[in-house]
């Protein structure tokens, strides 16, 4: 079994170009991934600070005056007059609006002043302000009427910026957001200050935040993508050898050599092993040194990310056998190569090496989590976030049962003599 | 040693190789001659385990080898028509590859890669990988990794094709020897028929899958031996001379060729006098004359109506 395996890999090891492509290749890419989407998800590292001025025309006093005049005119009973008056009352719209933008959560990125709508202007113009919220005469009434009478009107809060910018869409999204919940209090009944939960979720420079948990970044997303379906290619490029050995004849050779087929299926799949293994490795620690794309790890860590590795790596060299025996069996070597390659890059697509999983419809997730970089880079993705070796334990197994059913499937397909 | 009995095979339809009987003693040198086509390579496939037959059976020292063929394999040396050999590997690493493969012994493995550089030639280029070399080193190579666990029977499918001369002057050299001095039983396919001649103590001839005559060189060529080929070389060509020679008694063939003029008479008889009065009377002078002494070429000619390279 030894000859096998130190010939595959001195015949991998003396193909300069597919040694370039092994190595290189990931390295290349996520490094190219890495630079061409750093813009795009810059805010990923850097959150959004606004400077936001609020011009407050409206008199909320005489806007109140002006519904309880409406609600006057209306032809109800005066319990429920009353009823709607008090509830109007309590409601502070004005109060309510400005203190939004002072609550402490937004208040860590979103800096309020109470200016002029000249003073506003003029600060936009110089950038020192990124945008400024109008809230228009009559707008206490205008809200009231519409909230509690169901009367529309026109008046509305405006918001006024020099140029369309990242600031602007993101006070666009909280003003949305307030205004949403406001309307939903008012569906429910409710008045006074807003509780914790019906809070809106504010927008936090584009993370998505678990309590006491990291999320995971696009470099590290890349580095696992492309470095998996990377190793998924060395079971092509093996098994592309085997095509070379049987159609110069070489395996014949073997085969009256009386050589076990075991031998020399164990001989491809542990070169194999070795070869993602290694790439995997190289890979990781070039792109952990030039990019820090993990950074403050613990050696927990590293332990896990290795022992995924691993048995990844051996998950590739199983695939790498089954491919074997596909080669043997069948009679086109020439569409043997274009079939694997088709393979892998299904299997890149269902297990998320071109795009994250959890995008993808339901059950195509479903299918995706069982292809073997599916299992690695679903949990590889979990571990960085929680870091619990535990989660890993299932993972392995799946990637270790992945292998031993290639394995049985690739030696009961081995060709039987005269089959080759 | 090393017999067929009866063996066939049948792909789909066609009849490759139609119930031969072969047979290799033990140290002989025997040639399998025969056109494109003819069930050569099936034969050799079969009689080497590597594919099974529809009918029949290979034997070694009268014991079956189509249930288990492990013991014929160990016997057996196979150097295909393919440079069947790591191309990305130096010629050492082929031979220590398929050596620890046959299962050489490791004390001995060294000792033998040496032996079979030396006898094709290349120990000097034993470092260089084989996609460096030329056809016929690759040749040469792919003969010893064939011999690398001592075969007792070597067979060669084609080994020459498309090689330099000097290669191949060598191959047979080596082939020759293996024979002679190691007592290597030698089953040897060609299109040579001048290899075949130098080589092999006797020859099969092979047509349709079938094999057409079998025997040493001078049985076959007693195949045409109640005829007589005279070459006539004349100052020009007439066809009234063509048609007169056709009229002399015992001649059973005239055909014009580029040279003159080949006459078939039946074996031992004279038409000397007559075919000269006919060029006198046609006015054609007969610059040459000579008696053709008949080839194996002539044989596999006349019993296949093809030549070798057909």
């Amino acid at each position: 079994m030894s000859s096998f395996f130190k010939k595959d890999l001195l015949v991998f090891w003396r193909d300069r170009k597919e040694i370039l492509l092994a190595v290189f290749l990931p390295i290349i890419l996520i490094v190219i991934l890495n630079t061409a989407f750093s813009g795009l998800f810059s805010s990923d590292s850097e959150p959004v600070y606004i400077d936001l001025g609020v011009v407050l025309e409206d008199d909320e006093t005489a806007g109140l005056e002006q519904f309880e005049n409406k609600v006057e005119s209306l032809e109800i009973a005066p319990d429920e007059k009353q009823r709607i008056v008090e509830h109007a009352m309590q409601i502070g719209v004005n109060q309510q609006f400005v203190g939004f933008f002072k609550n402490p959560e937004l208040s860590e990125w979103v800096t309020v002043q109470e200016v002029t709508e000249q003073e506003a202007r003029k600060l936009v113009e110089m950038e020192e302000l990124d945008a400024y919220i109008k809230i228009p005469n009559g707008f206490t009434d205008t809200v009231l009427s519409s909230s509690l009478l169901g009367i529309e009107s026109e008046i509305g809060v405006t918001i006024h910026a020099k140029e369309q910018s990242t600031e602007l869409s993101t006070i666009e999204d909280v003003v949305r957001q307030f205004i949403n919940t406001v309307n939903m209090q008012f569906a429910l009944g409710q008045t006074g200050d807003l509780d914790q939960a019906a809070q809106p979720v504010l927008p936090q420079g584009g993370k998505e935040l678990v309590d006491d948990v990291d999320s995971y970044t696009f470099p590290q997303y890349f580095t696992i993508g492309i470095s998996t379906l990377c190793a998924l290619f060395i079971a092509q490029t093996i098994a592309v050898k085997t095509i070379t050995e049987k159609r110069e004849r070489v395996f014949n050779r073997i085969i009256l050599s009386n050589s076990r087929p075991f031998h020399y299926l164990m001989g491809k799949v542990l070169s194999t092993f070795c070869l993602a293994w290694i790439q995997m490795m190289m890979t990781y620690v070039i792109i952990q040194l030039m990019l820090d794309v993990f950074p403050h790890k613990t050696a927990s860590f590293w332990i896990g990310l290795f022992l995924m590795i691993s048995l990844f790596s051996l998950a590739v060299a199983g695939l790498s056998g089954l491919f074997t025996s596909i080669a043997l069996n069948m009679k086109d070597t020439n569409s043997a190569a274009g079939i694997f390659t088709m393979i892998v890059m299904t299997l890149g697509a269902l297990g998320g090496s071109f795009f994250p999983l959890q995008g993808l419809p339901g059950f195509v997730q479903m299918i995706g989590e069982w292809t073997p970089n599916g299992v690695t880079q679903t949990a590889l993705i979990q571990f960085i976030q929680y870091e619990r070796l535990q989660d890993l334990v299932i993972p392995l197994g799946l990637l270790l049962g992945f292998f031993a059913l290639c394995l049985v499937i690739a030696l009961f397909m081995f060709p039987r003599r005269g089959r080759i | 040693m090393l017999e067929t009995v009866k063996l066939s095979k049948t792909f789909k339809e066609k009849k490759a190789v139609d119930e031969i009987n072969l047979y290799l003693g033990k140290g002989e040198s025997v040639g399998l001659l025969g056109p494109n086509g003819a069930g050569k390579s099936t034969t050799i496939s079969m009689i080497s385990s590597l594919i099974k037959p529809t009918s029949g059976d290979v034997k070694l020292d009268g014991k079956s080898t189509i249930k288990d063929p492990s013991e014929i394999r160990k016997v057996l040396g196979v150097v295909p028509q393919e440079i069947a050999l790591y191309e990305e590997l130096s010629a050492y690493e082929n031979l220590k590859f398929f050596g620890k493969i046959y299962q050489v012994e490791k004390g001995k493995l060294e000792e033998r890669i040496q032996e079979m550089l030396e006898m094709v030639g290349l120990k000097d280029r034993q470092k260089h990988l084989v996609k460096t070399f030329s056809g016929g080193m690759k040749r040469r190579i792919n003969i010893a990794a064939a011999m690398m666990h001592q075969p007792k029977v070597l067979i060669l499918d084609e080994p020459t094709v498309g090689i330099d001369p000097q290669s191949r002057n060598h191959i047979l050299q080596t082939v020759r020897k293996l024979n002679e001095e190691q007592g290597t039983t030698i089953l040897y396919t060609s299109h040579y028929m001048e290899e075949v001649e130098h080589l092999c103590d006797r020859v099969y001839i092979m047509d349709h899958g079938k094999v057409v005559a079998s025997g040493t060189k001078s049985e076959l060529l007693s195949i045409l031996s109640s005829e007589d080929r005279i070459q006539v070389q004349v100052s020009r060509k007439s066809h009234e001379l063509i048609e007169k020679i056709q009229q002399i008694e015992h001649v059973r063939g005239v055909d014009e060729t580029k040279d003159g003029i080949r006459i078939i008479v039946k074996m031992g008889r004279n038409i000397l006098s007559e075919l000269v009065h006919a060029a006198e009377k046609e006015g054609v002078q007969i610059t040459n004359f000579h008696m053709e002494i008949p080839s194996l070429e002539d044989v596999f000619l006349h019993l296949t109506g093809k030549t070798l390279r057909d």
